[in-house]
């Protein structure tokens, strides 16, 4: 079975520094990854190389065997990948609903008509996500920051993507809160979503992981399943030295 | 000091003001998806007016005049994003400024040259009679003024709000990343920003010709008056224009009035200073929060 | 030596050709032009102030000239005052105007500021007009020129008059850049947050910075006016503004023989134009020149456009000048073409391209530079002391309804290396913003030395706090050495007139000894002369420290100065910041690498959601549960 997502020594970063060096790694199709390590490691760096922000200055990588690297980030969401970005990142001045109709823009007719078709998806994306069909015609930059949360979480969703890529979904939020959020990754993960997940908290990837890699100065220190990194203590030297 | 009198003044006045709303109007579209604005739209607005008149002289009747017009604006706006801003918004720069108020310096060139440095008519077939209400004389051409700036603000907002496209722009200038990661372009959205903004501007040309005449410096006046009404209002908010280009038409007959037809311009110079020194976002504006 | 005696040759030998010209040539049409070179060569070094240093698009200065040219006009038709007397009072109209424009526009961004100078243009251009009882309106006003010092100037005395003005404002100006003054201007100009976290107050340098400009257009505006003998208010309108930004732009920014090339376009233009022929051979010159660098900039990789653009311009005014009756009516074209040219293609201007090319030939060695003060004179030794230096009590910083500092309390020995630790999110660059006074808190209180300091960096830093920052901030054009040199402190006593004659020469000297230090305390002495933005990552860094420790600070704010860096640099920065505490300076670090953290830090504070969660010993909070669990995640979190 080909990876969904293939990246192989991927280099980039801001300017003329590079902050990644040499990144390789590989998502298989219905799994959940996780990418961890401490700040500054190159973990979100990662996702916006992957999700085209950014371009890289070497290295490929391969989303169901296409190549997207040096594509533009709208091009990039046409070809099937989805990025919930750290800091949550909705459109503050507009509502939930219209965050995820937003969602669905790579499908959705652009005019008129758009409500009609997006009708189903809107629905699904209320059942997983209940707080946000009582918030939909609420201004998104006034909900919380967990329901912030779940709003780019659905409207990556809405996308129908092939890869969601979620950033630090737990930053900044109150730990029920991250409780509550995780619940919805293990749903998805449930339904056989393609998930690859950078996340701080390394005890909370790796309960919800199929697989994860620890980042450290932008490189891939070390990888294995959670049972094998349980027992590894360079994860935990990553972060506290 | 004859109520009449003054009240008609400030009725005019406001009237003629919606068009410097429409002008501002314009420069809030692009400044909300690109932070940047066309600093040559007064040539923008003579040239259309021109070019609308060249349609008229060829035999286009106006129902067919105005469409032609408006596509010239738009094909014109698509044409300063290319030419001026795209290159500066790539790079970062505040570039822009320079390469529009270049753009605008060459095709007021271009107008002197292709039409003449001479002010002319523009015919139009609305009546000039005024119509007579509340005790004040207002002409249809006043009137078209304002119908037209308030007509087609009000469907630009409209599509703005119900079609999904204009919901992608709105999400361009919350957050230009997060919309290109739901698959907005960011860059069309500014095309098409502009696009509107020069349609805009030949709409504000064609509607203010019949009443001012056609000529080479029409533009560079009108413009500096949006700016002080764009400012003024806030390059970030709604409909705060539509008041503040009202206000500033008043204010501007009573100036003319008082003193002098000369004097005309200064109130909306004065306004623009006293605006960016008191409160730079403008009164409906919103203040940023440095991020470092 | 060498370098310093070259310069000033070229510049007298430039001078005495000028002058010796009316002697040998009789023609009194060229001698109006050089004329009108001396007065826009003066009219653009003011414009280059703003446009080139301060990095502004400034629209005003051609109001100013008109200032400067009807306030000498009228003291001399009106009042009979004599010719210094209403040059010096021009000036001092246009400095006063161009100060109280200055004082609301240089608040705003870019946009804006260009808008306000304008519309001041503008109302400049409608008072002009409308005060007709004194100016004369559209009539215009007759003046006949003053003598000077009892001498009628005829035109070649008028001529010397104006060369020597010109001979003046260049050497002032000159020493003026050439000192702190100027780097203050290129520092705020490549950023205004360090600039003014380093003590150098960014509004008042610009607004100086304008007002000198200003002042330079009203002189000029005084020569003008001498020399036409006859003003209209329309003559100071848009296209001479138009004109003038041209010069600035193709002569090439930040340096006065750019002003002065510029000039000789600006005033050389219109007979350009008369002739076609002349026309012609330039625009296919330029034709050529774009298709060259066109082409190399393809492949080098350059974008398309950018590369294009140039020759699509260029192009037109060549196939234009062949197609066209009269190039005179298509003046305004020309110039937007020739400057949208310029823009696109040659950013740095004539004087750029032509001082990297003459730099290739001449290798002249750049001034030697005097060797590095003691470290004691640099950054003396604190003197010990007890108690805490920095007590935060309850500090609460609100964004929106976001709390980011959430009641902080804690306190910062004197003399001790200080951590501040916590995941993403918490707070840490938030509390560090605060602390250096770039916002102020929204509640709470900070105490530095026992004392309260007004909110805002430049009084933080005036008080003794010293920062880095964690998205580096340097002036990216100014070499490493003038980096520091902008934040040394105490240094620069000499008033602004006496800078002006040049005699701040010694007190140069010695704070290049002083940076000289900082710089080989941090290991980069031997870059002293690189741009900032032309050093590796790991050198930048280390600038930013050696800049910090310029301002001699009681105070180091230090944000992730680990960030990034390859291991040896990290065991390096590790020494350095040793070395600062023996020099008794308090440091508060925020860190990630948990090393540097350990081996430098007498105690940590660990912040969570905007909370203190915990402080103590580096190995105590490492071993904390509380603190694991912030940064690993709860043990149990999915059920």
């Amino acid at each position: 079975m080909t990876a969904m997502l293939e990246v192989r020594d991927l280099h980039g970063g801001y300017g003329s520094v590079d902050v990644l060096r040499g990144v390789s790694l590989e998502v298989a199709p219905g799994s959940v990854v996780a990418l961890m390590g401490a700040n500054g490691a190159g973990k979100t760096t990662t996702m916006r190389l992957l999700s085209g922000l950014l371009r890289p200055s070497r290295g490929t990588i391969l989303l169901d065997g296409v190549p997207i690297h040096g594509l533009d980030g709208s091009a990039v969401a046409r070809l099937g990948l989805a990025h919930a970005p750290e800091g949550r990142r909705v459109f503050g001045p507009l509502s939930t609903e219209d965050n995820l109709l937003l969602g669905a823009y790579t499908w959705l007719p652009h005019v008129l008509g758009y409500r009609k078709a997006a009708a189903a998806d809107l629905e699904a994306a209320y059942d997983r996500f209940p707080r946000l069909k009582d918030r939909r015609h609420q201004q998104a930059g006034t909900l919380s920051g967990g329901e912030q949360q779940m709003l780019a979480i659905a409207r990556a969703l809405m996308a129908r993507p092939k890869l969601l890529l979620l950033d630090e979904p737990s930053m900044g939020l109150a730990p029920v809160v991250i409780q509550e959020v995780y619940r919805a990754i293990l749903r998805l993960k449930a339904e056989g979503t393609t998930l690859l997940l950078v996340e701080q908290f390394a005890r909370t990837a790796l309960r919800v992981a199929d697989y994860a890699y620890v980042m450290d100065r932008g490189a891939i220190a070390v990888a294995g399943t959670p049972a094998e990194l349980g027992r590894d203590m360079r994860v935990v030297e990553a972060y506290l030295g | 000091m004859d109520p009449q009198i003054i009240g008609q003044m400030l009725v005019s006045g406001a009237l003629m003001g919606l068009l410097y709303a429409l002008i501002a109007y314009g420069f809030q579209l692009t400044y909300a998806t690109s932070r940047s604005l066309n600093f040559g739209q007064g040539e923008l607005v003579m040239v259309s007016a021109f070019v609308a008149l060249t349609f008229t002289n060829l035999g286009l009747p106006y129902g067919l005049m105005l469409p032609a017009a408006l596509a010239f604006g738009a094909l014109a706006g698509l044409g300063v994003e290319r030419a001026a801003v795209r290159l500066a918004l790539r790079q970062k720069s505040e570039g822009w400024i320079m390469l529009t108020i270049i753009v605008g310096l060459f095709l007021a060139s271009a107008a002197e040259n292709i039409w003449g440095r001479d002010d002319r008519p523009f015919p139009t077939p609305i009546p000039s009679d005024p119509v007579h209400l509340f005790g004040i004389d207002i002409t249809p051409l006043e009137l078209s003024v304002a119908l037209g700036a308030l007509g087609v603000m009000g469907l630009i907002e409209l599509c703005k709000r119900r079609t999904l496209l204009g919901k992608a722009v709105a999400a361009v200038a919350a957050d230009p990343d997060a919309a290109e990661l739901v698959g907005i372009s960011a860059t069309r959205a500014v095309m098409l920003s502009y696009a509107l903004s020069g349609m805009v501007a030949a709409l504000a040309g064609v509607l203010v010709s019949p009443i001012t005449t056609v000529g080479p410096t029409m533009g560079a006046v009108l413009v500096l008056k949006a700016f002080s009404v764009a400012v003024v209002a806030g390059l970030d908010s709604g409909f705060g224009v539509v008041l503040v280009g009202m206000f500033l038409g008043a204010l501007e007959s009573i100036a003319s009035f008082y003193l002098g037809s000369g004097w005309r311009e200064a109130p909306g110079l004065v306004l623009l200073i006293l605006a960016l020194a008191v409160r730079p976002h403008g009164v409906f504006g919103r203040a940023a929060i440095r991020k470092v | 030596m060498r370098r310093f005696l070259l310069l000033r040759s070229a510049e007298l030998l430039a001078v005495l050709l000028l002058a010796a010209v009316p002697l040998a040539v009789r023609n009194p049409y060229a001698l109006g032009l050089l004329t009108l070179l001396a007065i826009y060569g003066v009219l653009l070094i003011g414009l280059d102030v703003s446009v080139g240093y301060l990095g502004q698009i400034n629209l005003g200065q051609v109001a100013f000239l008109g200032i400067g040219a009807y306030t000498a006009g009228l003291l001399v038709a009106k009042l009979g005052w004599g010719l210094l007397p209403s040059a010096m009072a021009a000036s001092g109209a246009a400095l006063a105007v161009g100060a109280l424009l200055a004082l609301p526009a240089l608040r705003l961004e870019g946009p804006q500021f260009a808008l306000a100078t304008l519309s001041f243009s503008a109302l400049t251009g409608t008072a002009l007009n409308e005060l007709e009882a004194l100016t004369g309106g559209a009539q215009g006003l007759s003046l006949t020129r003053p003598p000077l010092l009892g001498h009628v100037l005829e035109s070649r005395g008028f001529y010397w008059l104006c060369l020597g003005a010109l001979a003046l404002v260049w050497v002032t100006m000159r020493n003026l850049l050439n000192s702190h003054w100027g780097r203050a201007f290129e520092a705020l100009r490549d950023s205004p947050l360090a600039t003014d976290a380093m003590g150098v107050g960014t509004y008042r340098h610009k607004v100086a910075a304008f007002a000198m400009g200003s002042g330079l257009g009203g002189f000029a505006g005084a020569l003008y006016a001498f020399n036409f003998q006859y003003l209209q208010p329309q003559i100071f309108n848009y296209e001479l503004m138009a004109m003038l930004l041209l010069g600035v732009v193709l002569g090439g920014r930040k340096s006065q023989w750019g002003a002065l090339l510029g000039a000789c376009v600006v005033v050389l233009l219109p007979n350009l134009l008369s002739s076609r022929r002349l026309f012609l051979t330039l625009s296919a010159l330029g034709l050529a020149a774009a298709l060259a660098a066109g082409i190399r900039g393809l492949r080098r990789g350059t974008g398309a456009f950018q590369s294009a653009a140039p020759i699509a311009a260029t192009g037109l005014l060549a196939v234009g000048g062949l197609l066209v009756k009269h190039t005179e009516d298509w003046r305004k074209a020309i110039f937007a073409l020739m400057l949208f040219a310029v823009m696109v293609g040659l950013p740095e201007g004539l004087m750029g391209f032509c001082s990297r090319f003459l730099a290739g030939l001449f290798r002249v060695p750049p001034a030697a530079l005097p060797r590095p003060a003691a470290l004691d004179a640099a950054l003396p030794a604190r003197p010990p002391a007890q108690g805490a230096l920095l007590v935060v009590s309850d500090l609460m910083r609100t964004f929106g309804g976001v709390k980011a500092v959430d009641g902080i309390s804690f306190q910062v020995e004197h003399g001790s290396i200080h951590g501040l630790i916590g995941p993403n999110g918490s707070g840490k660059s938030t509390l560090v913003n605060v602390v250096s006074g770039l916002y102020p808190a929204s509640s709470g209180r900070i105490l530095l030395a026992g004392a309260r300091v007004r909110p805002g960096l430049v009084p933080m830093a005036r008080a003794g706090v010293a920062r880095t920052f964690q998205n580096l901030q340097l002036f990216g054009e100014l070499s490493a050495l003038d980096n520091v040199m902008v934040a040394l402190r105490d240094v620069f006593r000499l008033p602004l007139p006496l800078v002006v004659t040049g005699l701040g020469r010694g007190e140069e000297r010695r704070a290049q000894a002083d940076a000289l230090a900082l710089l080989a305390f941090v290991g980069l002495e031997d870059q002293a002369r690189v741009p900032a933005r032309d050093l590796p990552y790991g050198a930048q860094r280390f600038l930013e420290l050696a800049r910090a420790l310029a301002r001699r600070p009681a105070l180091l704010l230090l944000d992730e100065p680990a960030a990034g860096l390859a291991h040896p640099d990290v065991l390096r920065l590790i020494g350095i910041i040793r070395a600062v505490r023996q020099r008794g300076i308090t440091t508060l670090l925020i860190e990630h690498h948990m090393d540097v953290v350990g081996e430098l830090c007498d105690r940590v504070t660990v912040m969570d959601g905007g909370r203190m969660l915990a402080e103590g010993a580096p190995e105590a909070v490492k071993r904390n549960p509380l603190v694991l669990e912030a940064y690993l995640g709860a043990p149990e979190v999915v059920s």
